[in-house]
């Protein structure tokens, strides 16, 4: 399903869409951020400073809360999310492709409640780069494209004073039915517009992973490459890349205790972060990943060997948020190319 | 004005006749227009050496990575470090003399004045380009001028430097082996503590309200902390492992350790980690406030850092990082001090 929304009617497809919470890119404190919008939305947002993954996967979850009165057996009672539907304006095609993996993590050898339970409630309503909104931008060096659908529910491409916006999924269509005459059919020239936008939004010029196909057996080759300790010289060690990364995932889980006696508490999941020292840090004291050369490698490897080795794809997905936000100037492009040209 | 070349003439004759192992200065990085840390062993890759108004980098956290490297290896001593150092970062420095975080002949500073500039604040410079990133900066005496994907965009130095900068008291590296540019100690661009005035001139449910806001918004990635030449110890309050273990500690003494923090980003949580980081850094901190640059969601940290500067001014007189031999904050005191709890 593919139509023409007049940039003026955006606001009243929003207002259509009473069953759903909708989530649009807001300026706000200097950064672009998904929060909820009533009415209007903008989507001239390059693109959001931290990926839309928090909305499936929160920066802390409670799983359950226990309770134990002395003397007597604890109690335990889970906590699932609420159920509330979400539609989220605005992803771009990096972020939408980083559903799917996430999705492979959380859903493919466990089911995650948590994560389901989020998820299954999420539209993801993408908007197509007609320009790289980065100069950090590569998606097409990892399989995607500034125009890719992977992971969305809808495609909205930008045409000057409309949009095109093409239902991706069963969902896609649905939140497409509710704004009902809103839309109207695309003309001939609509999709010759739109065939154009795409065609010029791929061939423009972005960073490149020279050998990425290459990279998982490279990078596998190249564990032992004194280049890992140069290339982290600078690091920091803060959680920047990760936390802000469309498809990192790995968390922590601790039990907060909120009052001791009675004893009142809950089991939590919060993001955790491979940078950190004390991530792998073993209760012997002994820490396996010592340096930052090896958190370092252990984050690009990750993306573009271990993921690559277990699912088939990489799991970086090219947004460019871990080269633009690092402090001290650590590109994830330059690593994979500069070792996978030192592996030959 | 400095001439690069000058510095890059330097390093390359000291790292030649052996007299430093290194040189840590800033060259390109390979990400659009911004300088990045540089660590030079070769004299041949002198020549990498930049200076731009995107070298924000307070390189002497480098300094205390050497150091923790070399304990590591159980070495205590080796040839010095030669390292860039703006006015802030010279401060810094002195403050880890201070300390006796290493010896004075263990760094050997080249100073580089920032001279009538100071770095760019890439928020600011974001507000002014609507979102997209700039290519390319250059100071041209007066104004900044970036290239951006949109074009050429031309904005008053002061509109984007750092504010930091704009209310830096001393750009001129005071303590250094060598120098480059020239002293311009007291340009007075803004008023010391200006943000801070700003902030403090508003009623207290106002305060609250915006540190609720911001300690709401903070996702713990540390890098404040992280980027940090005083946060250096081995042991935060805020970690898991908030002691060292070894294979001699006990499995009660892991059960009974004491967690301070918890690891969800909340607001109390927050609050507890960013305050007590601003109390450890009361007399230290020298207002590089690259950890204001380096938070990715903007928290303005540089206030807390610069309340607890502008305190000990105010009550003491005194100022951080300004001689090696100078008293420190919090582990001196004077025998006419009135209070009793001192003695």
């Amino acid at each position: 399903m593919e139509k023409i929304l007049d940039k003026k009617q955006i606001d009243g497809w929003i207002a259509a869409l009473a069953d759903w919470e909708v989530l649009g890119p807001v300026l706000e404190d200097g950064i672009w951020t998904y929060q909820p919008v009533s009415g209007a939305v903008r989507l001239d947002h390059p693109n959001t400073k931290q990926s839309p993954k928090g909305l499936a996967f929160p920066q802390r979850e409670i799983f359950f809360s226990f309770e134990q009165i002395k003397g007597e057996a604890p109690r335990l009672t889970q906590v699932l999310p609420k159920e509330q539907r979400h539609a989220v304006f605005g992803v771009r095609p990096c972020d939408g492709r980083g559903v799917p993996r996430m999705d492979k993590v959380f859903t493919d050898h466990v089911e995650d409640p948590y994560y389901n339970a989020r998820r299954k409630n999420i539209a993801y309503v993408g908007l197509a780069c007609n320009k790289p909104p980065s100069p950090n931008c590569f998606c097409l060096s990892v399989g995607g494209s500034p125009v890719s659908t992977d992971g969305l529910d809808v495609q909205m491409t930008d045409l000057g004073d409309r949009y095109l916006v093409k239902a991706v999924t069963e969902t896609g269509k649905a939140l497409m039915a509710a704004g009902g005459k809103l839309f109207a059919e695309p003309s001939a020239a609509d999709q010759k517009q739109l065939k154009k936008t795409h065609a010029d939004a791929v061939a423009y010029p972005q960073r490149a992973i020279r050998d990425p196909d290459g990279a998982p057996a490279k990078l596998k080759a190249s564990f032992n490459s004194p280049l890992w300790e140069e290339m982290a010289r600078a690091c920091i060690g803060c959680g920047i890349c990760t936390f802000l990364c469309p498809t990192c995932h790995c968390f922590d889980i601790n039990d907060e205790v909120q009052n001791k006696a009675p004893l009142m508490g809950q089991r939590v999941r919060t993001w955790d972060n491979c940078q950190f020292p004390d991530f792998t840090m073993h209760s012997s004291g002994h820490n396996p990943r010592e340096n930052t050369a090896a958190r370092l490698r252990q984050r690009v490897n990750h993306k573009f060997q271990y993921f690559h080795e277990n699912f088939g794809m990489h799991q970086c997905t090219g947004c460019g948020r871990c080269v633009s936000e690092c402090p001290v100037g650590i590109d994830i492009v330059t690593v994979v190319n500069k070792v996978t040209e030192h592996a030959g | 004005m400095i001439n690069i070349q000058d510095i890059r003439d330097t390093a390359r004759d000291m790292l030649a006749k052996g007299e430093v192992r290194a040189v840590i200065g800033y060259r390109h990085g390979t990400r659009g227009m911004l300088a990045e840390p540089a660590f030079i062993t070769n004299p041949e890759q002198a020549g990498e050496l930049v200076w731009d108004p995107t070298c924000f980098h307070n390189l002497s956290l480098y300094l205390v990575e050497d150091r923790k490297f070399l304990a590591h290896l159980n070495k205590t001593s080796a040839a010095p470090i030669a390292i860039m150092a703006k006015g802030c970062d010279a401060r810094s420095i002195v403050v880890l003399l201070q300390e006796h975080y290493f010896k004075r002949e263990d760094v050997y500073i080249i100073g580089v004045s920032c001279e009538g500039s100071g770095v760019v604040d890439e928020r600011k410079l974001a507000s002014h380009l609507n979102g997209f990133q700039a290519l390319n900066a250059v100071f041209d005496g007066d104004d900044f001028v970036f290239t951006t994907a949109q074009g050429e965009k031309r904005l008053p130095a002061r509109e984007v430097m750092a504010d930091r900068c704009l209310e830096c008291r001393n750009p001129f590296p005071k303590e250094n082996n060598v120098v480059f540019g020239e002293d311009k100690t007291g340009r007075e661009l803004a008023v010391p503590f200006a943000a801070l005035a700003r902030f403090e001139a508003q009623g207290t449910g106002e305060r609250w309200d915006f540190w609720s806001h911001h300690f709401d918004r903070c996702i713990r990635c540390f890098a404040c902390r992280s980027v940090c030449p005083m946060c250096y110890c081995d042991e935060c309050v805020v970690d898991s492992i908030t002691f060292p273990v070894t294979p001699a500690t006990t499995a009660e003494e892991k059960a009974n350790r004491i967690r301070w923090i918890e690891r969800s980003a909340t607001r109390s949580e927050n609050i507890t980690y960013l305050m007590t980081r601003a109390m450890h850094l009361a007399g230290r901190c020298t207002d590089c406030g690259e950890c204001e640059r380096a938070c990715p969601v903007n928290v303005p940290i540089r206030l807390l850092n610069n309340k607890m500067e502008r305190e000990a001014r105010e009550k003491f007189g005194f100022e951080p990082g300004a001689s090696i031999g100078g008293p420190s904050l919090v582990a001196s005191f004077l025998d006419s001090d009135p209070g009793d709890f001192i003695r």
